[in-house]
């Protein structure tokens, strides 16, 4: 950067390119309110958020809502792993119901287990709402990574073209072309997964893969439009014009993408939770649905006997799955005109 | 014959010379990806394919020496790629040898190359049937919830499809063999085949298969060579009627090939076949008894059918599950590019050429609308191989899938790595197959 | 039975057609009423929006979903000894030629030797009998048509070079079997002989016989313009519909199309409906012209009458905009003001507020569409004579 002469008005056009975002996004969020289904996705991934932020004041809501005094009394002198604090009962991993002999587990629904226990003894609405969190988390960084290094990519291998491009596309190729899951499935077994760690993987498998096409081809309609020519005859560099041109151009599309990939991330983490080829992970939801299938209950039970075990999470991961989607096609009729009712 | 060839030499061949050089590309890259990640592993490569207790020290030297893992890291670059195409692939932990005649290499184990090459055909049967079913459903209903807009259907057909496009594979799969398998009981809960019927086999055709070699691969690729020979004669017909005057002239044509080949097909399982090839002969009195013509067959032989039916039902659910969640996608992509294409020009066209409603429909506004869909689903296709992973697993189908994930979760890595890499493999085949029927949808891609 | 030298073809009458959209019912096409004759060239021009295209989508009864109709009739004639047509109004409104004479009425039976016809006559509704031989011309009214009934006058009785001819062939489609497919639905002809038609067809309009097994890709854009011609001659249909058959070209080709296609409809004696913004257009091919505005017919004559000395203040004004060629949307230099919302379209002449003639009736009565010359309708207060 060079030392440039400070204007006065630089505030001011700060501040009318912040009236102007604003203006846009006032105006896509009128668009956006007109999907339902965008709305829908909104809605429920609202709901996950809040609920996945309740999980700390779980433990202590039943404590006062659920227990009675005489019960809470009782858990702290049973001969056997009497409890000192209630966070023990709600724990995701260890947590047990010391009033409920562990032969009896699983338990169905009850009133100090609103989705009941699975047959460990671990309260399934704890496990939920502990593994919310996490799954939120990981989508989100995982898209974000994926977002980033194709925004940023497909800038790169549009403004530059040649040799750079060619690479990025036959690299694209590889990621588009091959099983990813497949693909984590070997590498979970060679090293350990832990949370992060999947999110970067994740976010680079997808970041490398379609996401730079698509943007590619954006930035390319992007880059033939006369401010572009007008930007560089001004005498702007490379970076200036890719940062400050393309790739803001770029952004819309890239966080409709954004929300395609968290499904992707979450799914993903999901069946190789459920595949047991994430040790580093202790609770999730694949883990619930697999240690209801590992222990027979989903196979081994006529009519819903045991349902509890085995629906609240496989619904949870379709639901949010389907509201990020549901959000990226919502996302899709304000970013694509073409698609925009007539 | 003579425009056949032109169109073959102008810009089609030209087109699949460059896709293949392309794919050829790709699949390097690929596997020199994989590579990477192998040697980014922490300790010695060689202990990823020789850390079993199982093998003898010979035979690891034997395996070192075959795979070249002693030597520099380039020199082991040109070895790994040198030995996927010839197939030398490891030997695999935890699989002992099946055959009369063990591998010199991998003596009492079983080579990786041999399970792939078992288990490749019937991946490629479920993922083939898969993809035509859900294909054609997708599309069809897309094409007739577009064509007949209401907000009803409309509703109705947005809400299931995106529950069963983003629903939880592995979840979805236990809800259906709960609900068909355990509950009502209509299909069996898993597996390729029911063992018992197939104990009491002694040799198929002129082929001994009571010990060693599985009788169940030589029915199974029976089946599979009628499949492909089928689909290949039907579509030869299909092409070759086009070019008869009259339409009557094309259906009988078309209508005769199927009718031919269902009938030869039925000679064949049916046992009506010339030779010997078609009989099954059985060991000892068996429950097959019921199928058993004396007219034709000597006692204590069966027809081919009934082991074949025993491959069918197990299928069915399996390819239930993929058909569900895969054709929602397809259905909600083909109703939204309909919905597109019939605002075109030539569909106005069409309809004032006082074609018939459904031949505007299918022939003009559906045909049209089919090729953003077939771009998606060739973009699908690693999507969908991976969703065939966790259905073969749920539904323990032994194919590439459920080898890939055993293999990686019992640590047997030069089956996972071999499996991982073929699996690639597959759905790059998958995907130049795919790139090459579009390329015959859409002809403006030809001459690009 | 005196031959006729000139016979209708097809009479509209009164057509009024809507869209309804969620601002409110656009009211396209209003009371429109016009005849064509055998081998006759009529011209509809008008403004882009005008309602010209609505016109013919209404007489295909190709309309979009939204689209009502709300009334009038279109009579498209036959020859009376033709069997299919006959068959196909019984039981609709039709108008028969007879003797110079028009009867109008219900169709109720027909046989080999007469028909059987539920007319008004003197007041009242009786039935009449006349001998087929007699008919010159049977009109059947099109509105009346169910889908199925109306699909063999599709392209057979009534063709249409469309809009936009660039996207009016199918891409995944060689260029001479969407030729051949219009006419294997209305004929049971074999392919060899189809692609020998098909050849013919090129070669009237100027086209390369290798061509037909090319697909639209292939083609440049006058190409396709021709393909599109023959492909709306293939069927040898009464009426022919080019609806702005040149804008997309080029000035010079063009100008060769069109006076191609005049040939084309003098040497097959075609009757043809041009539809054009372009004046000029229309003065270069019609015989007949109409001139519309704000989805009405406001006049109605032969070309010459017209184009010497016009009814209207708008046609007046349309040709002032005569010297354009060029097909582009001509900012009508005569005129303020911009063409009319046809949601809310003004009262009375809709074209007055922005006729420099207008006086206060104008804006109160819609005026009647009368004859003021001979053979010169138009519906204007205050003519220019």
């Amino acid at each position: 950067m060079q030392a440039a002469p400070t204007f006065k008005p630089a505030e001011a056009i700060w501040r009318v390119r912040l009236q102007l975002f604003w203006r846009g996004l006032k105006g896509s969020w009128a668009m956006f309110t007109e999907s339902k289904i965008g709305l829908t996705g909104l809605g429920i991934i609202i709901f996950f958020a809040l609920f996945g932020a309740l999980w700390p004041a779980y433990p202590w809501l039943m404590e006062r809502l659920a227990w009675t005094p005489e019960e809470l009394e009782a858990a702290r002198n049973v001969p056997y792993g009497a409890i000192s604090s209630i966070y023990q009962v709600y724990d995701p991993v260890t947590g047990y119901d010391p009033l409920i002999p562990g032969i009896e587990n699983p338990t169905p629904p009850s009133r100090r287990h609103p989705l009941g226990t699975n047959q460990f003894g671990r309260d399934i609405l704890a496990q939920l709402m502990a593994s919310t969190g996490s799954e939120f988390m990981l989508g989100v960084l995982a898209a974000l990574i994926t977002v980033f290094i194709g925004t940023f990519i497909g800038a790169i291998t549009a403004y530059y073209g040649g040799f750079v491009d060619t690479f990025f596309m036959r690299v694209a190729d590889v990621f588009i072309l091959f099983p990813l899951v497949s693909f984590l499935i070997v590498l979970g077994s060679m090293i350990e997964l832990t949370l992060i760690k999947l999110a970067f993987v994740l976010g680079i498998l997808y970041g490398f893969g379609q996401i730079t096409v698509i943007l590619k081809s954006q930035a390319l309609a992007v880059k033939v439009k006369p401010y572009i020519e007008a930007a560089k005859v001004a005498g702007g560099g490379h970076f200036h014009v890719i940062f400050r041109h393309i790739i803001p151009n770029l952004l819309p599309l890239s966080f409709l993408y954004m929300m395609f990939n968290v499904t992707g991330a979450i799914f993903s983490e999901a069946a190789l939770s459920f595949f047991g080829l994430l040790p580093g992970i202790k609770v999730s939801w694949g883990i619930m649905i697999d240690s209801a299938h590992s222990g027979g209950y989903i196979l081994g039970g006529r009519s819903f006997q045991n349902w509890w075990l085995w629906m609240p999470p496989g619904i949870a991961i379709t639901l949010l799955c389907s509201a990020f989607y549901l959000v990226g096609r919502g996302l899709d009729e304000v970013v694509n005109p073409r698609l925009r009712k007539r | 014959m003579k425009r056949i060839w032109q169109t073959l030499t102008s810009g089609m061949s030209k087109f699949i010379i460059v896709r293949l050089l392309q794919i050829i590309l790709v699949l390097y890259l690929y596997m020199t990806l994989v590579f990477i990640i192998l040697e980014a592993q922490p300790g010695d490569i060689t202990d990823i394919y020789t850390a079993n207790p199982k093998i003898t020290p010979e035979a690891k030297e034997a395996i070192v020496k075959q795979l070249g893992l002693n030597k520099p890291i380039y020199e082991r670059y040109l070895n790994y790629l040198r030995n996927f195409v010839t197939g030398h692939l490891g030997c695999s932990f935890k699989w002992g040898n099946i055959r009369d005649v063990p591998d010199p290499v991998c003596r009492e184990q079983r080579p990786t190359w041999d399970l792939i090459r078992e288990r490749l055909p019937r991946t490629i049967v479920l993922f083939l049937t898969y993809t035509i079913v859900s294909f054609y459903i997708g599309f069809f209903l897309g094409k007739l919830i577009a064509w007949r807009r209401g907000a009803i259907i409309e509703y109705f057909s947005t809400v299931v499809g995106v529950v069963l496009f983003t629903v939880f594979t592995p979840w979805f799969a236990l809800l259906l063999v709960w609900l068909f398998a355990v509950n009502l009981g209509v299909v069996p809960i898993g597996g390729f085949i029911n063992p018992d019927s197939w104990t009491n086999i002694r040799q198929i055709g002129s082929v001994d298969c009571s010990i060693g070699i599985s009788c169940s691969n030589i029915v199974f690729n029976h089946m599979l060579l009628w499949l492909g020979g089928l689909t290949l004669f039907w579509g030869i017909v299909y092409l070759w009627s086009r070019r008869f005057p009259y339409p009557w002239q094309r259906n009988t044509a078309r209508w005769g090939a199927v009718a031919l080949g269902l009938v030869l097909a039925g000679l064949f399982f049916g046992g009506g076949w010339l030779g010997e090839i078609d009989r099954v002969v059985l060991a000892r009195d068996t429950k097959f008894e019921f199928f058993v013509w004396h007219f034709e067959f000597p006692a204590g032989t069966i027809p081919l059918f009934p082991l074949a039916l025993d491959f069918v039902q197990h299928m069915v659910l399996p390819i239930l599950t993929l058909t569900l969640i895969s054709f929602a996608g397809t259905m909600l992509l083909m109703r939204n590019t309909m919905l597109e294409t019939m605002r075109e020009d030539y569909v106005m066209a069409a309809k004032a050429k006082g074609l018939p409603d459904h031949v505007v429909r299918d022939k003009h506004a559906a045909r049209n609308a089919l090729l953003p869909v077939v771009t998606s689903l060739i973009f699908a296709i690693a999507f969908s191989v991976d969703g065939g992973v966790f259905t073969e697993t749920i539904f323990s189908w032994p194919g590439m899938g459920q080898l890939l994930l055993l293999s990686a979760l019992e640590q047997d890595y030069p089956v996972a790595i071999g499996s991982l890499v073929f699996t690639g493999i597959f759905a790059l085949v998958a995907h130049v197959i795919a790139d090459i029927l579009y390329a015959f949808l859409d002809p403006r891609i030809r001459y690009d | 039975m005196a031959p006729l030298t000139t016979y209708p073809v097809l009479q509209v009458e009164n057509l009024t057609m809507h869209y309804t959209t969620r601002k409110g019912a656009v009211k396209a096409v209003e009371d429109v009423s016009f005849s064509l004759d055998k081998g006759e060239a009529l011209g509809l021009v008008g403004e882009s929006g005008c309602g010209k295209t609505s016109v013919a989508l209404t007489l295909l009864r190709l309309l979009p979903e939204n689209a009502q109709f709300l009334g009038g009739h279109v009579y498209f004639f036959r020859d009376g000894s033709d069997e299919a047509h006959a068959r196909r109004a019984v039981g609709k409104p039709v108008k028969i030629l007879l003797d110079g004479q028009e009867h109008q009425g219900r169709l109720v039976e027909v046989d080999r030797s007469q028909l059987v016809l539920d007319a008004r006559l003197n007041g009242r509704t009786q039935q009449i009998k006349l001998g087929r031989d007699d008919i010159a011309r049977l009109g059947v009214d099109l509105t009346a048509l169910s889908d199925e009934e109306m699909r063999p006058i599709r392209w057979k009785g009534i063709s249409m070079i469309f809009q936009a001819a660039m996207n009016s062939l199918n891409p995944v489609y060689k260029v001479g079997d969407q030729i051949i497919e219009a006419m294997q639905t209305h004929m049971p002809i074999p392919i060899p002989e189809a692609r020998e038609r098909v050849a013919q067809l090129f070669q009237l309009v100027g086209l390369d016989r290798q061509l037909m097994d090319r697909y639209p890709h292939e083609y440049s854009g006058g190409m396709k313009q021709r393909a599109v011609i023959a492909m709306a001659l293939a069927c040898d249909p009464d009426i022919i519909i080019a609806d702005e058959p040149t804008t997309a070209l080029d000035v010079i080709v063009q100008d060769k199309i069109l006076r191609e296609m005049r040939q084309i409809q003098k040497k097959l004696n075609m009757s043809m409906i041009y539809i054009s913004h372009d004046i000029a257009v229309i003065a270069e091919v019609a015989d007949k012209v109409g001139v519309m505005y704000a989805g009405g017919l406001v006049e109605f004559g032969p070309s010459e009458a017209i184009f010497k000395s016009p009814i209207h203040p708008y046609t007046k004004a349309l040709m002032s905009a005569f010297p354009s060629i060029k097909g582009e949307k001509v900012k009508l230099a005569a005129l303020p003001g911009e063409p009319p919302d046809l949601i809310k379209p003004p009262s009375g002449c809709r074209f007055h507020p922005r006729c420099p003639y207008a006086t206060e009736i104008c804006e109160r009565e819609v005026p009647k569409f009368i004859e003021h010359k001979p053979k010169q309708y138009a519906a204007c207060w205050n003519p220019l004579m």
